[in-house]
């Protein structure tokens, strides 16, 4: 074999990228060939690492004194000519040799990655701040440095036809329950896709219902959350190019759960879950109720306030079905908008959201005081549960259109339909609406009313630990 | 397993059709036929009712895992047995027009008033086709999610009635055929474990402690329901009859500062409560409709329930009056047959194999 050609036909199969590099040097009359993708390999590492050591080595250069003498780099390995190609893309440096078949692959991967620092939605006042980043390696070795055990184990796959992208599905052996890690692992190794951008694009394959506008796995973005949830049997998905990590099962309540707090008293934590729980509800029904009182139900309403709806609505051109209804589509613009706007102009627009929409539009007699203060509310309180962000929105529409065409009963029934709904979810086995319906007296400990962590012996009974017991 | 039940949600669902009906118009009514020995009226019917739980926990120790069909049809025979499930599709389709009816009266007065007559039905029917179309199971945990909240609702409505309480009820002032013509007369707003034998073998009971999981909540609505008796009767004691709405009434005068009107707890608690029992209700006729015609699934059975439903009310038999005269009428004889026949055969059937052969080591 002939290092020349078969740089070449290496080249050629990158189709001549201007990042792919190539460099022969000569040793002891013996041609030796260097391959590797310059955007995203370790330039001074392949200097001082691979090519500086071989320079300076007198011997006779062969691939077994090449592994075992010369070369200065940790992962070292003989690889078969068909198996170059894809370590080039993994970021390694290839070591051919004239006459030799194969060659010799050294993991040189560097990529411009950020470090770890603290995720915009989870964030904490006394708590670590270290968030995923988009490097895989990264992350496995935050999730190593918390659970410093050889039974973390960490199971690698590649997904994607095109992205090539790494997966680890990642579980604590004794305490995951080894049927729910089979059922992920099977379910990710069937995915036949041409790319996975970013966790979520394996969310859609994970989830047991689809079609369903709530979510049926757990999406965090701090290694610390990551790791209690695998201490409570739970499996996690870390995914090359995204920080954010899937967890499985997954129940409903976890997102009313913050990493807050589990740093901080317990009694308080316990008040807060319930301001979160309120922040949900009125999130999802303030504004349909609002509606619903208004037409249906105003003499249930005090005196007081109904003089004030009456005398803020009158003469407004909109019945208050449509004008509850666009000052909700009206502020779900407007944050559509301040997402995408650079930070300097989100400012301005919150100023023309606010003052001028809101203002002016009550002033010109558009829209109601009372209106605009119980979707603005219902708005604000959405962010108790930012991971909830999506199917809330959703739901506060849905309970909109109820409230406003069927009054007080069309919410409790949709109530009552959706509470239906999703107790017909399971997720890997696990009741989504646990440990509320069904009831699971030990599982209440971490519920609404937290526990001190001293007094949770049992680990989580809503789905299936190996190892029950958690303090003793 | 879908379908399968604890015994803490099978109790939690007697505790919801112990609550339908009672808590409207039935202490009023009750009143007018007996005065205020009504509340003795519902003490005594709902100790024959727990009889009727207790068959039917010593028929499921006897038969664990078979339904109520492969019993019946074992010892009666087919025909007997396809007479009894229709005799009970009636007898629950009564009760869901019953309720439906007594609600739509309740909607109608405090809510919806001059809006369209089918509002309602727009809120209840996919409501509850749709429980009952997810299974037993979804349903009993929405139950048993909300049991809690529905416990709270009532005793807030009974704490605010206390403090409207003006007199102490004067019992014994009515004459023995007054009370016991009251009482038959009413007695198909009860047997509410009935519902109980048509999923015997989706409730999961191992042993003493889940009989009283399931015994447990169903008197706590039983003390909950002649707490709302008494407490009425102490409120009303002249104008009962003209009170349809028992547990809003008995909180609508009064008027907390603080709060401002707090019917809005016993609006919401009526409700959660009615489209709960219907669901119950609704689930057993379609169980017992499956029973009848054993070649159709829930879908069939879900179709033909609508169906009849809608036929009946929209002809009006189903309606509020009609409803209340079939009450008054021949639905009480009728209740012979579900309420004491029945339970007496069940209990002879519970009692059989022991005496027969040797005793079947149940736990």
């Amino acid at each position: 074999m002939k290092v020349s050609s078969e740089i070449e036909k290496i080249k050629k199969q990158f189709h001549n990228s201007s990042d792919f590099a190539s460099r022969t040097i000569s040793r002891g009359g013996r041609e030796i060939g260097f391959v590797f993708l310059k955007s995203i390999t370790d330039g001074e590492m392949f200097v001082e690492g691979i090519v500086g050591p071989i320079l300076s080595y007198s011997g006779e250069i062969n691939f077994q004194t090449l592994e075992h003498e010369v070369l200065k780099a940790n992962d070292v390995k003989k690889i078969q000519t068909n198996e170059m190609v894809d370590n080039i893309i993994k970021g390694a440096v290839l070591i051919l040799l004239d006459g030799q078949k194969g060659a010799m692959a050294i993991d040189l991967q560097a990529f411009n990655m950020r470090s770890p620092s603290e995720p915009p939605t989870s964030s904490v006042i006394l708590g670590p701040r270290e968030g995923f980043t988009e490097d895989i390696k990264t992350n496995i070795s935050l999730m190593r440095r918390r659970l410093a055990t050889k039974d973390l184990v960490i199971t690698q796959l590649n997904i994607g036809k095109y992205s090539n992208t790494k997966v680890a599905i990642t579980y604590i052996s004794g305490i995951a329950d080894l049927k729910i890690v089979e059922k992920i692992t099977k379910r990710l190794k069937e995915v036949d896709i041409d790319g996975v951008m970013d966790s979520h694009y394996l969310v859609g394959f994970l989830q047991e219902r689809n079609n369903s506008i709530f979510r049926q796995v757990g999406l965090a973005e701090k290694p610390d959350i990551v790791a209690s949830k695998l201490l409570e049997g739970k499996v996690g998905i870390i995914v090359d190019n995204s920080p954010i990590v899937i967890t499985i099962p997954f129940l409903l309540f976890e997102d009313l759960q913050d990493s807050n707090d589990y740093y901080t008293n317990h009694h308080y934590a316990g008040f807060i879950r319930v301001i979160r729980l309120l922040g949900i509800i009125i999130a999802i029904i303030a504004s349909g109720m609002y509606l619903a009182l208004q037409l249906y139900h105003y003499n249930i309403l005090p005196l007081n306030f109904l003089i004030t709806i009456a005398d803020t609505t009158q003469g407004l051109p909109f019945t208050p079905f449509i004008e509850i209804l666009f000052i909700f589509l009206l502020f779900q613009i407007l944050y559509e908008v301040s997402l995408r706007l650079p930070s300097y102009l989100g400012l301005a627009t919150s100023v023309v959201g606010a003052l001028i929409l809101g203002d002016t539009g009550v002033k010109a007699g558009l829209i109601s005081p009372p209106g605009v203060i119980i979707v603005a509310m219902s708005k604000i309180a959405l962010y108790v549960a930012p991971s909830q962000n999506s199917q809330i929105v959703l739901m506060q529409l849905i309970f909109i259109i109820l409230g406003g065409s069927l009054g007080m009963l069309g919410i409790m029934a949709g109530i009552v339909y959706f509470t239906n709904y999703l107790n017909d979810f399971d997720s890997y086995g696990v009741p989504y609406l646990a440990p509320y319906s069904p009831r699971i007296r030990n599982d209440l400990q971490d519920g609404l009313f937290k526990k001190d962590i001293s007094t949770m012996h049992y680990r989580p009974q809503s789905f299936n630990n190996k190892n029950k017991v958690r303090v003793k | 397993m879908k379908e399968h039940i604890s015994p803490s949600q099978a109790g939690k669902l007697c505790a919801m059709t112990i609550f339908a009906n009672k808590i409207f118009l039935l202490p009023s009514l009750m009143y007018e036929g007996a005065k205020s020995d009504g509340f003795f009226i519902a003490l005594l019917l709902y100790a024959l009712d727990f009889l009727t739980l207790i068959v039917f926990l010593l028929l499921k120790r006897k038969y664990p895992t078979q339904k109520l069909t492969e019993i019946l049809e074992k010892r009666l025979g087919k025909v007997v047995t396809k007479i009894i499930y229709i005799v009970f599709m009636v007898f629950f389709l009564f009760k869901i027009l019953l309720t439906y009816s007594v609600f739509y009266v309740y909607m109608k007065q405090q809510i919806y008033q001059d809006e369209f007559t089918f509002l309602t039905l727009v809120c209840v029917l996919p409501v509850i086709n749709h429980g009952v179309l997810l299974g037993l199971r979804s349903f009993a945990r929405t139950v048993e999610m909300y049991y809690f909240v529905v416990l709270a609702g009532f005793a807030a409505c009974l704490l605010v009635g206390l403090g409207t309480m003006e007199t102490f009820p004067h019992f014994f002032s009515s004459n023995p055929s007054a009370f016991f013509s009251t009482a038959f007369r009413y007695v198909f707003s009860f047997g509410d474990y009935l519902f109980l034998f048509f999923i015997m073998d989706k409730v999961e009971i191992d042993g003493k402690k889940d009989e009283w999981r399931i015994i447990k909540p169903a008197i706590i609505a039983v003390v909950f329901v002649l707490a709302l008796f008494f407490i009425f009767y102490a409120c009303y004691q002249v104008t009962a009859f003209m009170h349809n709405n028992a547990i809003v009434d008995i909180i609508a005068i009064f008027e907390y500062s603080a709060l401002g009107r707090i019917d809005v707890i016993a609006m919401v608690l009526v409700m959660f409560l009615c489209l709960f029992a219907l669901e119950v209700f609704h689930y057993s006729f379609c169980e017992a409709f499956c029973g009848v015609f054993k070649g159709l699934n829930r879908t069939y059975s879900v179709v033909v329930f609508d169906v009849i439903f809608l036929a009946l009310y929209i002809t009006k038999i189903g309606r509020y009056s009609t409803m209340i005269s079939y009450v008054q009428s021949w639905l009480p004889y009728f209740c012979i047959l579900t309420e004491v026949l029945f339970p007496f055969v069940m209990l002879l059937l519970s009692m059989r194999k022991k005496k027969g052969r040797k005793y079947e080591k149940v736990f």
